[in-house]
Formats: C-alpha cells, sequence, structure tokens
C-alpha cells in the first residue's frame, strides 16, 4: 500500500474545506447529462455539482463512461440530453479561454515524431485565441517559468522531452496546463505507467495545487487508494453515477460489489485488486 | 515587375560579388547570369519555406501531404496546358488548395485516415491529369501536351521565367510570415488538438490555413524540383534535422543549415556533371540524410562501449 505518501489525510482537509464550501462558487454543474454513442448509451442521467478548490476523483472500470462524461463535459461530445455549466457557461464558451486546463492521456505520450523541450511545450499552454499571433511576451515567459519550477522540472526545461520518464513527461503536461493560469484542470488517467514512487510525488503535486493554489480539480483514475488519499469526494461511475460522496466514507470493496449489483467480489468479470486498490 | 524580379535586383550585385569565389567550371554562371540567377534565387527562397513546413508537416507525421499535393497540382497543370494557360501554375494551385481543403475535412471527420484520403488525391487527380492530356493530344502532330508537362514532373529550374520567380517569391515571403506568425498555434494544434481548443485556439482554422499554406508552397516548388521530387525539399532535410536535434528550435535551424548545403550542393554537382538540378539536389538531400542517420548510429554504438 501506497500509505507512505506525505499528504494530509482527506479527512482534515474536509473540515477545513466545509468552511469555505459555503461561500466557494459553483465550479461545474452538470444535469440530467446522457450520452448516446452508436446506439449505445454510455452515461445516462447524471447530475453533478463542484465547488471551487474541490478535488474530485471520477473512478470506474473500463468503458464505464469516465472519458466520455469528461470529454462532454469539455464540450467535445454533443450530449443527448442534459446541461453543463463551468463556472456559469456553456463548454468551449469563450469567457472559459484560459481557465480550464486539460491533461489528456496522450498529453504525456506525445507523437514520436514531435522534438520539443519542456520549455517549448509549457509555453504551448500560454497560446490562446488573443494572442497566438504574438511571441510570448514577458509575462508568458514568467508563467511558464512558474509552472515549470512547480512541477519540480526546472533542471530539465531544456530538455527534448521525449527524453524524460513517464513521470516526468506527466509533470511537463501538467505544467502546461498551469502555464494557461487554468483554474480548474482536468486530467484523464495521469497516474497510468508510472512507478509508485512518481505516482505519490503526483499526486503530491496535485494535493499541492488544489490546498495551496486554489485549483479545482477533476481527475479521472484507476487508481482507488490514489483517489482515497488525494481527493475529497469520490465519484464511482458506472454508466449512472453509483457513488458520490467524500472520499473518507467511500464504500469498501465489498459494500462497492452489492452497489455494483454483483453478488461476488471475485467475479470474473470485474477486476478488483484489494492490494493496491486498483479496479 | 513582380516582387521577385524587385528581390532579385537588390541580391544580384552581392551574387555577382561572390561569382569568382565559386568553384567549378560551369557552377559560377548561377553567380553571374540573370537567367542563372533566377534560378538559384528560387532554388534557395524555396529550400527555405520548405523547410520550416516540413518541420511542421514531420510533426504532424504528414510527410506525404508534400507528395499527394505535388501530384494533385500535376493534374492542375494538365487541365490548365489543355485549356491553353500561359501559366499553368494557377491551376496547379487552385486544385491544391481545393485538395488539402478536402484532405483536411475527410480527416478531421475522421471519414478516412491521413495516408488514405491522400492516397485517393494522389492518384485521382494525377490520372485525370494523364487521361485528360491523352484526350486533347488525339492525332494532331502539332499540340504535345505530354512533352511539355516532363518540366513539371522532373522540374525544369535552369529555364526560371520572370513570372515563374515572382510566383515562387510571392507565395515563399507571404507562407513564411504566416508560419512564423502562426507558429506556436500550429504547434500547440498538432501536440494536443483538445487541449489547444480549450485554450481557444481556433483549432479548424488554424489546420485549414495551414493546408492552404502547404498547398501554396508545394506548388510553388513543381518548378523547382518537379512534382515526383517535391517531398525530397519539403520533408528529407526536416527529417534530417530531427535526427540530431533536441528542440523544436533547433530543428529549424538545423533544417535550414541541411536545406542550404542541399541546394548550393546540388546545384553544384548538377552543373559539373551536367545532370538534372531538381534531381541532383533530391539526391543530394538523401544523401546527407544517409550519412547523419550512419554517423549518428556509429556515434551511439561508439558511446555505448565507452560507458561499458
Amino acid at each position: 500500500m501506497a500509505s507512505n505518501i506525505e499528504i494530509s489525510p482527506p479527512q482534515d482537509k474536509h473540515g477545513e474545506q466545509n468552511l469555505d464550501k459555503k461561500t466557494s462558487p459553483i465550479a461545474l454543474e452538470v444535469s440530467n447529462l446522457s450520452v448516446v454513442r452508436s446506439g449505445k448509451v454510455i452515461i445516462h442521467d447524471i447530475n453533478l455539482k463542484m465547488k471551487s478548490g474541490e478535488f474530485v476523483g471520477i473512478v470506474g472500470p473500463n468503458g464505464s463512461g469516465k472519458s466520455t462524461l469528461v470529454l462532454s463535459i469539455l464540450g467535445f461530445l454533443k450530449p443527448q440530453t442534459g446541461e453543463i455549466e463551468i463556472y456559469g457557461n456553456a463548454p468551449l464558451s469563450k469567457t472559459l479561454n484560459g481557465r480550464i486546463g486539460w491533461v489528456s492521456q496522450a498529453a504525456s505520450n506525445l507523437p514520436k515524431e514531435v522534438t520539443i523541450t519542456v520549455e517549448e511545450l509549457v509555453m504551448l499552454g500560454t497560446v490562446n485565441s488573443s494572442n497566438m499571433l504574438f511571441w510570448p511576451n514577458s509575462d508568458r515567459k514568467k508563467r511558464v517559468k512558474e509552472a515549470i519550477e512547480k512541477v519540480g522540472l526546472k533542471e530539465h526545461s531544456t530538455t527534448d522531452v521525449s527524453k524524460l520518464s513517464g513521470g516526468q513527461r506527466q509533470r511537463a503536461a501538467i505544467a502546461k496546463a498551469l502555464a494557461s493560469n487554468a483554474e480548474f484542470i482536468f486530467l484523464d488517467e495521469p497516474l497510468v505507467g508510472v512507478d509508485r514512487k512518481t505516482r505519490n510525488s503526483l499526486l503530491k503535486l496535485l494535493d499541492d495545487l488544489c490546498h495551496n493554489e486554489n485549483k479545482t480539480i477533476l481527475m479521472i483514475s484507476h487508481d482507488l487508494t490514489a483517489m482515497r488519499q488525494t481527493a475529497h469526494r469520490i465519484i464511482y461511475l458506472e454508466e449512472e453515477i453509483k457513488y458520490d460522496g467524500p472520499s473518507s466514507e467511500f464504500p469498501n470493496f465489498a459494500e462497492l460489489a452489492a452497489i455494483r449489483g454483483i453478488q461476488q467480489v471475485h467475479d470474473a468479470n470485474i477486476v478488483i485488486k484489494e492490494s493496491d486498490g486498483v479496479i | 515587375m513582380g516582387i521577385g524580379v524587385i528581390l532579385l535586383e537588390l541580391i544580384s550585385p552581392l551574387l555577382e560579388l561572390l561569382a569568382p569565389l565559386m568553384p567549378g567550371d560551369t557552377f559560377p554562371i548561377f553567380f553571374k547570369l540573370k537567367m542563372a540567377q533566377r534560378s538559384l534565387l528560387a532554388a534557395i527562397i524555396a529550400t527555405i519555406v520548405a523547410g520550416f513546413l516540413g518541420t511542421f508537416l514531420i510533426m504532424k507525421n504528414q510527410a506525404l501531404m508534400g507528395d499527394g499535393l505535388a501530384h494533385v497540382s500535376f493534374g492542375g497543370v494538365a487541365v490548365g496546358i489543355i485549356l491553353g494557360a500561359t501559366s499553368p501554375l494557377w491551376y496547379a494551385l487552385l486544385f491544391a488548395i481545393i485538395a488539402s481543403i478536402c484532405i483536411n475535412e475527410l480527416q478531421t471527420r475522421e471519414i478516412l485516415t491521413g495516408d488514405a484520403s491522400i492516397a485517393i488525391f494522389l492518384t485521382g487527380t494525377l490520372a485525370l491529369g494523364l487521361v485528360l492530356l491523352k484526350v486533347a493530344e488525339g492525332d494532331s502532330s502539332q499540340f504535345q501536351p505530354l512533352a511539355q508537362i516532363h518540366s513539371y514532373l522532373f522540374g525544369d529550374l535552369l529555364v526560371m521565367p520572370e513570372d515563374g520567380l515572382d510566383l515562387i517569391v510571392l507565395v515563399s515571403i507571404i507562407s513564411l510570415l504566416i508560419l512564423a506568425i502562426m507558429r506556436n498555434a500550429i504547434l500547440a494544434t498538432t501536440i494536443d488538438p483538445l487541449a489547444a481548443r480549450i485554450q481557444g485556439i481556433p483549432v479548424r482554422r488554424v489546420e485549414l490555413l495551414f493546408g492552404i499554406v502547404t498547398a501554396a508552397v508545394v506548388v510553388s516548388m513543381v518548378k523547382v524540383v518537379g512534382a515526383l521530387l517535391v517531398t525530397a525539399l519539403l520533408v528529407t532535410p526536416a527529417a534530417t534535422a530531427r535526427q540530431i536535434s533536441s528542440s523544436f528550435r533547433s530543428s529549424l535551424i538545423l533544417t535550414q543549415i541541411i536545406g542550404f548545403i542541399s541546394v548550393i550542393g546540388g546545384l553544384y554537382i548538377a552543373s559539373e556533371i551536367n545532370s538534372a538540378a531538381g534531381s541532383t539536389i533530391a539526391l543530394v538531400t538523401a544523401v546527407i540524410f544517409g550519412i547523419v542517420v550512419m554517423t549518428k548510429s556509429i556515434y551511439n554504438v561508439a558511446v555505448k562501449k565507452t560507458e561499458n
């Protein structure tokens, strides 16, 4: 178990967070969202609210609609029904430019044809519709420098991204999102393919971003243990939201199986490794 | 007087100054004679813009886009010749831009993958061109469009008319400006289109503009190296640079250096051994690629040995 992770337990944060939460503005509101693709219902009747400064983890087995939910929230998939508002705006609205950061699975997995340094990559995070025709000014350069320092890649700022380790590439991708000044960061499986030590340091980074920088974080992950340790709230998704609540109260595996309508935890159809908490 | 001719007037004295320093028997002509100076300028300018564009094409994994559009432009040239156009390259430009937009649309709508859509347009318009030319030729011995088309397939750098130079310089300068200004937006779109869209970059418009620039550059290069060899200048220097660069900036700079060496070296060899300029330049780019890859492998093996 990765119990040696040096972050404050989420229960404590909850206590502190509860005070702010009353006044925190709503960052995200999803109501009655359903997405059907090629005749198949992927997600059904999702209702979800997130406040500014919250760290929410979305967990669920493969094909449970996690990525579909996030891609719909971001505005890349058209829902059949439902409403999505981010800071009171429809997805992809102009007013949201620069307020949202997206760290996709592809972000740390650049095509091998691309030769680019960490600094050049992070700089791309500062490009938006109003400055894309101009060379980076001092403010953008400062943001790039700060973002690289924040994720701990200062010594590697002129290194070719393809020469970095998986965890370092993930950090570079997070830095790119940070450099855009995003308040709300979406991450899709940032912990895949990294070793335990790297995983813990990435979680520490996300925890810092949430608590010290007041970033709102919505993260998809297979890693239930990680989510329990870091997120304020966990959403268990399997076409519908089966659980939505504080991570401290997240059901154990037997309860989870019951929620999912599965009699036996060791059912061959589900892969639950209790040893490392990966669904 | 077009922009190409004006530019040549400006640098012509410099070239004449360099002429006595140039090696070889025939090669110095490129620095002395106005007509040959036009060829030299066209080749250098086309290589500069091809290098910049090629770096992006390599990163987008669209190395064959240049080849595809070159063949499309051949179809356009054929139509232009049959319609009796004095500058069939304008038809080529129109064809290439339309094809580029269509290929882009097929890809973004996920109707076809990149390679397949390029292949269809490549062969389709090439076939159209050949069919039309053959039909137009008929039994007439006077009108021989197939002979005219030769220079567009293999390039005819040494016969560079003033309006040809004007077209190349105009297209190159506009394309270079667009690529320089849009550099970050194109790169962000290439690396992660969804993230770019979220940041507020108009991804589709950027892609469209990039496609149009690619089409224009390819057409302007057809006259220099020929439709069959456009890829040599567009892709090979950039691919060579990628082998030895560690940043986007260094790959841009190295591409320019390799491109420049290829053009000058290719023209020198062509003039001394009396070979075709376009294909010699293309050959030099390939040889440089081979040398770089081999040297790199030998170097890597040597480094591994010393480490052990």
